[in-house]
């Protein structure tokens, strides 16, 4: 028995055995030799190692299985069915293919005809009667459908070894996609491909059969006099072996059977069994489109496996998937001239074309929520027709507040975080969109009144590239919403940071600058919320963040500018509430004569009786402003008494402080320690105020 | 919320009494889990480990939000469950053709199609046991990869560590592991 090595040599062990691996093998022993130097035995070991590692290929690289007590039993069976065999009524003759639910033979049909049929035995572990059942009770319907591009399910039954099996029109054709790409087809072709695709499926589902189980590997493209017809395979069929996918075993055995979730629709991941309809369907064709185009789908299949079952499904149900254009634009260089010129194009032209019309149209019969999505395969084929003519497409992007409802619902835990404001940021956006939609009715209706057919065209494609421009924003907005619910504050500046300074951002840069403010990041908060206050100059909120906070950095010049801009904008307001945080922020640093009489003016106009507290917090600091020390005291004591409001109290008192010292009453009352702030709070600009007032008072009693 | 994602959240809380009781819960669900799905399911039905201890996952916490360090420590002990429920089945396999009769136990309907032949199978068990006292984490790793069945990036999750570490480690420890079951080879 070999003496176990001590903790320090192992780990010596191992960084030699790491360093060798890294290198190629001829380069392995001169590294060994100055590794382990005279270390003979460490030598051995790693030698040792090194032999194991070259040996052991596969070794613990699979986990057990569990398997039910007859599978040795059949697995030894020589071959459960092969040429010559018969199952009913059929006589096997070659194997078509294996997919991951059955096997499928060319088989011989005699009797009522003789023809060639193919004929799918389904894998073992599902219940045979309930699968034929099932069919059964389908069977009616799927001999009603009658369409050159869907392969007819002519019979089901039962093998001898119990298995259900279904024969099907015999159909010697090749995946959907890999016709395309074989054959070099571009986006325009594949196009018409799918279009013969969408009739097909809405032919079914006029029969009210739903396929379920829409994926390039039923899709079979078969060439007529040179012409490729794609033909719908398995219709039926995954409607009666999908009982397995609805009981509570559901987890184990989607995860043994699928192959390709990647074409799941949301609601099938769901998995509550109950509730598929043809808008299922839709959205696999989506999927199919999406690959058509850009040769990957959404979301990657193995990935998906990978991350287990419950990550699956979220994935499926609520991660958005990237448009297309954009998946394409992600590639890198080589797949993407490769890709391009798979469908005769290059690079820059294939996203280009993509980009837009075709986005939407994928994305719509992708959206997560069904009732988002194409009516039915038809109108989804002719938006897809609208699209090769030229005209414009129905397909639109989905407005700005839905998408953002929907980041707001994924990322709730997140946006708590933030919650007041996001409250603010919907609100602004909707206030915003609103006025946008109106201006787009107004020129619609201009449109109208000009009747010249020329005219109208000119502005509908005015109309468009605005509706596109606006898109465009839009999708930068909301990106920077998902990056701002991530945290990512910098990246979600640099988003927008092109964007002109229209209303619709502003309450962006509130939130950045709020979310910076509150980590202590004064000056990047100045900077946003000047851009708030020049993209919405209408918000009087920006600038009851944005004078504290130039305040507080001695930013006085700039200060001074922004107050003026502020009185300017405000100073005829008749609302007390605006007036009295206005006349604060403004008066946190002296005014010229002018100004002050303009912000008391304001005060006294907008003044009640009996008086506010905030109205004489604001009083008292002019009159102090203005000298009248006595004057100050006298309306800041009730203040100072006031139980109510912490904020104005301690303002208060530091207000009443400088006031005392400067009428040289002994003692410096109370004051309010400056590093007492907390910028946590939702009250944070109140805290600044506190903290700029603290300051003057602090310099005052030097 | 569940019993196992309430111990989940007290061991994150520190609170080891906890952890202690975890891995009974996750054990005997696992067993009874394939015990059950053996009996039901139509001859010749094969089951992942990995999907058994999803499927663990799935119904003890209901795959709900579960802090990601709860994960770790559910991943963990399903591990755990699984090495002793193979290890247990195939010691007394090996015990029944030494001719020891034992009572039927619920697993003995199920066949164990491990990758490794049974007394293989309790060699790299006891291999397993000398690289855990001399290392403990590429022990745990092993665990997670081999007997609950996570890919290299998940298990790198659960042990916080980085997915080129994971690979690393793992390398190192395959070669230990193999070195330890089967020298003469």
């Amino acid at each position: 028995m070999k003496s176990e090595p001590d903790a320090a040599s192992a780990s010596r062990e191992e960084s030699v055995f790491n360093g060798a691996l890294a290198l190629p093998p001829e380069q392995r022993a001169a590294f060994m030799d100055s590794a382990c130097g005279a270390d003979a035995p460490l030598r051995a070991r790693v030698d040792a190692l090194l032999r194991a590692y070259g040996q052991s290929n596969g070794f613990l690289e699979s986990s057990p299985r569990l398997t039910g007590p007859a599978a040795t039993e059949i697995s030894t069976m020589p071959g459960t069915e092969g040429p010559g065999d018969l199952i009913g009524p059929y006589k096997i003759r070659e194997k078509l293919g294996e997919g991951g639910c059955g096997i499928v033979y060319v088989a011989e049909q005699s009797e009522p005809v003789r023809r060639r049929v193919a004929l799918k035995v389904i894998k073992l572990g599902m219940d045979t009667r309930t699968v034929i059942a099932r069919f059964e009770a389908e069977r009616q319907a799927l001999a009603m459908m009658d369409h050159p591009n869907i392969a007819k399910v002519l019979d089901a039954g039962t093998t001898a070894n119990g298995r259900p099996y279904f024969v099907m029109e015999l159909v010697r054709g090749i995946k959907i996609t890999d016709y395309c790409d074989q054959h070099n087809l571009g986006t325009e072709e594949r196009i018409r491909l799918f279009i013969s695709v969408c009739h097909a499926v809405q032919h079914a589902h006029q029969k009210g059969i739903i396929h379920r189980d829409i994926k390039p590997s039923n899709i079979l493209v078969t060439l007529h006099d040179s012409v490729p017809v794609p033909k719908v395979i398995d219709f039926g069929i995954a409607k009666a072996t999908e009982g397995r996918l609805t009981n509570q075993t559901v987890y184990t055995q989607l995860y043994e059977f699928i192959g390709t979730p990647a074409y799941i629709s949301p609601e099938q991941a769901e998995m509550s069994g109950l509730d598929i309809d043809t808008r299922s369907d839709i959205y696999s064709l989506g999927v199919l489109l999406y690959e058509l185009l850009t040769g990957k789908t959404p979301f990657n299949s193995q990935e998906l496996i990978d991350a287990g079952l419950d990550a699956m499904r979220r994935t499926i149900r609520e991660k958005e998937p990237v448009a297309p254009s954009t998946c394409l634009s992600l590639m890198v260089d080589a797949d993407l001239t490769a890709t391009a010129k798979r469908r005769r194009s290059e690079a820059p032209r294939l996203v280009h074309l993509i980009k837009g019309d075709l986005d939407w149209i994928v994305m719509k019969a992708m959206e997560k929520d069904r009732t988002r999505r194409f009516e039915t395969a038809n109108a989804l084929a002719a938006d897809l027709h609208r699209f090769l003519t030229n005209e414009p497409v129905e397909a639109r992007p989905p407005n700005n507040l839905y998408r953002l409802r929907k980041m707001i619902r994924r990322n709730r835990t997140t946006f708590a975080a933030i919650s007041g404001i996001v409250a603010a940021l919907i609100l602004g956006l909707g206030v915003s969109l609103n006025l946008y939609f109106k201006e787009k009715d107004a020129l619609r209706r201009t449109v109208q009144v000009e009747e010249e057919k020329r005219k109208e065209v000119e502005a509908r494609l005015e109309m468009e590239r605005k509706d596109r421009q606006f898109a465009e924003i839009g999708q930068k907005l909301w990106q920077a919403g998902v990056l701002m619910s991530q945290d990512r504050m910098a990246d979600a500046e640099n988003m927008i940071q092109d964007v002109p300074l229209i209303p619709q951002v502003a309450a962006l840069y509130n939130v950045i600058g709020v979310v910076y403010a509150r980590n202590g990041k004064l000056d990047a908060a100045i900077t946003n919320y000047i851009k708030a206050a020049t993209a919405q100059p209408t918000n009087e909120f920006f600038f009851d963040y944005l004078l504290p906070l130039l305040a507080q950095q001695h930013r006085y010049d700039e200060f001074s500018q922004w107050r003026r801009t502020a009185l300017d904008r405000f100073a005829q307001t008749s609302d007390p509430a605006l007036a009295e945080r206005l006349a604060l922020s403004c008066l946190l640093l002296p005014a010229s004569d002018e100004e002050t009489r303009r912000i008391i003016t304001m005060l006294d106009t907008t003044a009640s009786t009996p008086p506010r507290p905030a109205a004489e917090l604001a009083g008292g600091l002019a009159e102090y402003r203005q000298g009248q020390f006595k004057r100050a005291a006298a309306r800041l004591e009730p203040v100072v008494d006031n139980q109510q409001n912490t904020n104005a109290q301690n303002q208060a008192r530091l207000i009443l402080a400088m006031a005392k010292a400067k009428l040289a009453q002994p003692g410096r009352p109370d004051t309010v320690k400056q590093n007492e702030v907390f910028l946590h709070g939702p009250d944070w600009n109140e805290q600044m105020i506190t903290a700029v007032l603290a300051r003057e008072a602090e310099n005052i009693g030097r | 919320m569940t019993d196992v994602t309430q111990l989940l959240r007290a061991i994150d809380n520190g609170d080891s009494k906890s952890a202690a009781q975890l891995l009974p819960l996750v054990y005997d669900e696992l067993r009874r889990l394939a015990a059950s799905k053996m009996a039901h399911e139509p001859a010749g039905q094969t089951l992942q480990a990995t999907a058994l201890v999803h499927e663990a996952w799935l119904r003890l916490t209901g795959g709900g939000d579960v802090q990601f360090s709860g994960r770790a420590h559910f991943f963990g002990a399903a591990a755990e469950a699984m090495r002793r429920i193979l290890i247990d089945r195939a010691r007394s396999k090996a015990a029944q053709r030494h001719g020891g009769g034992m009572a039927r136990q619920d697993l003995d309907q199920i066949e164990i199609a491990a990758p490794l032949p049974n007394d293989e199978l309790l060699a790299l068990n006891d291999a397993l046991e000398q690289l855990a006292a001399q290392d403990p984490q590429k022990a745990e790793l092993v665990k997670l990869r081999f007997f609950a069945g996570l890919t290299i990036e998940q298990a790198a999750d659960t042990l916080g560590i980085s997915e080129p570490t994971a690979k690393r480690w793992w390398a190192y420890a395959r070669a230990w592991l193999f070195d330890k079951c089967r020298p003469e080879k």
